[in-house]
């Protein structure tokens, strides 16, 4: 009991007189614990966020009806057969062949609030529909018709336009709608006009009726595939596939990007910790004359080299510590200033960080110490 | 007397200024290493992005007006064209070396084997010499690298037969019945044709039910020598800000140096402008999919790395900060010794810089060729190319090694020169 009270009293003593000294180890070792833990974080974080980034491209799964049209029962079910956690949006499309101004324009009932999260791109000058009777045209519509943001228009739908057109007794549907925004992306939705779609049911008289789906999904390639089997087995109504442009494209560029915080992490940490071992074995070598002289007043090897390691674990373990939290902190801050969104915590990071200060800290410790113990205590005492 | 204590304490003390120098060069090859990463990992990714295909569309300009109307009642027959002789244009314009990739499409109705379906004409791996003297190979091959390719293999316009191949979709080649090697009869609105199948393909989209032939095929078949319908182009971007928004707007509203400003800087927008400079009566218009999800994730990618870079920076800079910490206390009995038989505080700490800042040269020297080489391996294992190592560098790493050495020793020194002389040899 006595032995282990004079062990501590000394690792502790020379922690303390020493003051400046083992701050600088300290902090050294802090630092490295530090980028530790917070390059590990983000590595691991990297991937969930990246990939929610990725949902940019839009939808990469589509439900098709496999004869026909689909019901929204039907895609519910479709929907339900993927971890409601990994949806960012789902959205219906039902196309019609309308009329404005007595021309034929393609015309797609959709759920507005979805096509944010499925569409991310779509840039729209002016408001996307909030209400009934509200119509977001193309650019190449708007173009063709000369209709800007605000006018009105009449949509009309003659239920046989497709089948026998010329025959009189029908009557067309019609429905006033007011433009509240101008769609533009480059590609063909240019050329549609997009409405709620009870708008579109009104005007149809048809309600109940889905041409195509379209899916965000945030999960890799191997989970999507399995994702779109399970509902081509168990949903007979819809074909679900995936858009292979985004997913291709995104698991290449998403493994590379892992790669690439990988390879950084690494090179990083091992010379970040190459530089906490030459900063504790520089404070180490110092104490040459104190190795020597305990071992003149009889100290055994074993002996010493335990009090020494001793203090350096302490401090290895106090800088993983103080790392962990800052560590911490600085992934926290990352995520939230490129992702605006916070990280998650990994307890299993706080006993890793540590483990490795100390283990980075014992060795860095040895060495010196060894070649100290090794000399003959008279030699070290002269200086020589 | 100055230079030989100088030289005694770097070859007698070597072992200690041997670890000095190796913390030095291990601090600066990781601020190398980090810093031409982070410079170049927006060049690298967007290459990379370019996998989602084309961010340019340019289409003719009465097209573009009209093209629904028509789309509706004739299926897709364009009233306008693109000239075919001016394609090479596009690698002329301010900003053609930001242009990676391009190929025209022309589509023509055609009959194969009593089936109405949909053929493409287009540029497979195009070879081009440009007025430059580079080589470029342009075409679907690299646009749409999302192709999974289910029997035969792309088909290679550089070989001598290949005006009578053709590369069939999937759900059309199901429909059909054929398979690669298997001759089939075109016949279009022109001319027939006996074309061989080179591969089949599996786009996932509505490309799989079309037919894709060189782009002189599809011409002679639907009688539209010289005219493109479409021009698809991938190009390096910077992401949009509000300059750029207001000048895809309209260009006339900037002032003139504004207009410099968005005319030499790559923005989707300016490059489109630049295209419709050189191509007569085109429409060139950025593809939001790509153009937009292509800025936000450079943005992030870029800053993710700032910020790693930055963390790695200041861990560089405290490890060697703390190291020559260290050491210079360490050497408090020397400093003593050389007090007491009566060196200057000044002559002392002249001394001890020289001796470190000497060192943290040789280091950082060492290290910034570390760090490149660093980088290169980054490069390398992750791109697949090297990493260009920027100017600016180089006077980054050496500010901050020699600030990061100064400052480590200012502490130290002036300990140093509160000690009295005494004390220290008394041992205290």
């Amino acid at each position: 009991m006595k032995k282990r009270q004079m062990y501590f009293r000394m690792i502790t003593a020379s922690l303390v007189r020493r003051r400046s000294r083992m701050l600088v180890a300290l902090l050294s070792i802090a630092i490295g614990a530090t980028i530790l833990s917070g390059l590990v974080t983000i590595y691991y974080d990297v991937p969930r966020q990246m990939g929610a980034q990725f949902r940019n491209y839009g939808a990469n799964m589509i439900f098709t009806p496999t004869e026909g049209t689909f019901t929204a029962e039907d895609m519910e079910a479709g929907r339900s057969r993927i971890d409601s956690g990994n949806i960012v949006g789902v959205t219906p499309y039902r196309y019609e062949s309308v009329r404005i101004h007595e021309l034929p324009v393609m015309a797609a009932g959709t759920d507005m609030e979805q096509t944010k999260s499925t569409s991310p791109y779509w840039s729209v000058e002016g408001t996307y529909p909030a209400s009934s009777g509200e119509l977001l045209l193309g650019a190449g519509l708007s173009e063709q018709f000369r209709l800007r943001v605000g006018d009105e228009v009449t949509v009309s739908y003659t239920p046989e336009f497709d089948g026998r057109s010329g025959e009189e007794t029908v009557l067309d549907n019609t429905k006033d709608f007011t433009v509240t925004g101008i769609l533009e992306t480059g590609g063909p939705e240019e050329d549609y006009a997009y409405m709620a779609m009870s708008d579109l049911e009104e005007l149809t008289g048809i309600s109940g009726v889905i041409d195509l789906a379209e899916l965000s999904v945030s999960a890799s390639s191997d989970e999507l595939k399995a994702y779109t089997e399970k509902i081509n087995a168990e949903v007979p109504k819809i074909g679900a596939r995936l858009v292979k442009r985004v997913t291709e494209s995104e698991t290449t560029v998403l493994t590379k990007l892992q790669a690439l915080v990988l390879l950084v992490t690494v090179i990083v940490l091992a010379l970040t910790m190459i530089c906490v071992a030459t900063t504790m074995t520089a404070v180490v070598t110092e104490r040459r004359k104190e190795i020597g002289l305990r071992k003149a007043i009889g100290a055994s090897n074993g002996g010493i080299i335990k009090e020494f390691m001793g203090e350096g674990m302490l401090l290895g373990a106090a800088g993983g510590i103080i790392g962990s939290v800052l560590g911490y902190i600085f992934a926290q801050q990352v995520s939230i200033n490129v992702f605006s969104s916070s990280i998650s915590f990994m307890p299993l990071i706080v006993p890793v960080t540590i483990l490795v200060s100390v283990a980075v800290t014992g060795i860095s410790c040895l060495l010196p110490i060894r070649s100290a113990t090794q000399v003959d205590p008279a030699l070290v005492l002269k200086g020589e | 007397m100055f230079f030989r204590m100088i030289f005694g304490t770097l070859f007698r003390q070597w072992k200690k200024m041997l670890m000095i120098a190796f913390t030095i060069a291990l601090g600066s090859s990781l601020a190398t290493a980090m810093l031409s990463v982070m410079l170049d990992v927006g060049d690298k990714v967007n290459q990379e992005l370019k996998t989602y295909g084309a961010n340019i569309t340019v289409v003719p300009k009465e097209n573009s007006v009209v093209n629904s109307l028509y789309e509706v009642e004739d299926g897709g027959t364009a009233v306008a064209f693109l000239r075919e002789d001016e394609l090479g244009k596009i690698k002329t314009i301010f900003w053609a070396f930001n242009i990676v990739d391009y190929a025209p499409f022309i589509n023509t109705k055609v009959n194969i084997g009593g089936t109405e379906t949909d053929a493409v004409g287009t540029w497979f791996n195009h070879h081009m010499e440009l007025p430059t003297g580079e080589q470029l190979d342009a075409g679907v091959t690299s646009m749409r690298s999302w192709w999974e390719v289910t029997d035969g293999k792309w088909l290679d316009e550089q070989t001598a037969d290949n005006a009578n191949c053709a590369m069939i979709g999937t759900a059309l080649a199901q429909k059909l019945g054929v398979k690669a090697g298997d001759t089939v009869h075109i016949s279009g609105s022109a001319s027939d044709a006996d074309i061989t199948i080179a591969g089949v393909f599996d786009a996932g989209g509505d490309e799989d039910e079309k037919i894709f032939m060189p782009l002189d095929t599809a011409q002679s078949l639907g009688d539209l020598d010289g005219k493109i319908d479409s021009i698809e182009v991938s190009a390096i971007t910077t992401p949009d800000n509000e300059l750029a928004v207001k000048a895809a707007k309209d260009p006339k509203s900037l002032t003139i140096s504004q207009y410099e400003t968005w005319y030499c800087t790559a923005y989707a927008s300016s490059i489109c402008y630049q295209i419709q400079e050189v191509i007569t009566d085109a429409v060139a218009s950025p593809v939001r999919q790509v153009a937009d999800s292509e800025g936000a994730i450079l943005e992030k990618t870029e800053l993710l790395m700032l910020l790693i870079t930055i963390l790695s920076l200041i861990g560089a800079a405290l490890g060697i900060c703390n190291l020559v910490t260290a050491s210079v206390m360490e050497r408090s009995a020397e400093i003593g010794l050389m007090k007491a038989i009566g060196a200057q505080n000044a002559a002392v700490s002249g001394l001890v810089l020289t001796e470190i800042i000497s060192t943290a040269v040789v280091g950082g020297v060492v290290g910034f060729f570390a760090g490149w080489g660093f980088a290169q391996i980054i490069g390398h294992t992750v791109f697949g190319s090297s990493i260009e190592m920027r100017a600016v560098v180089i006077p980054l790493v050496a500010v901050l090694v020699l600030i990061v050495t100064l400052a480590g020793c200012i502490p130290a020194i002036r300990m140093m020169l509160r000690l009295s002389p005494c004390e220290v040899l008394h041992g205290k």
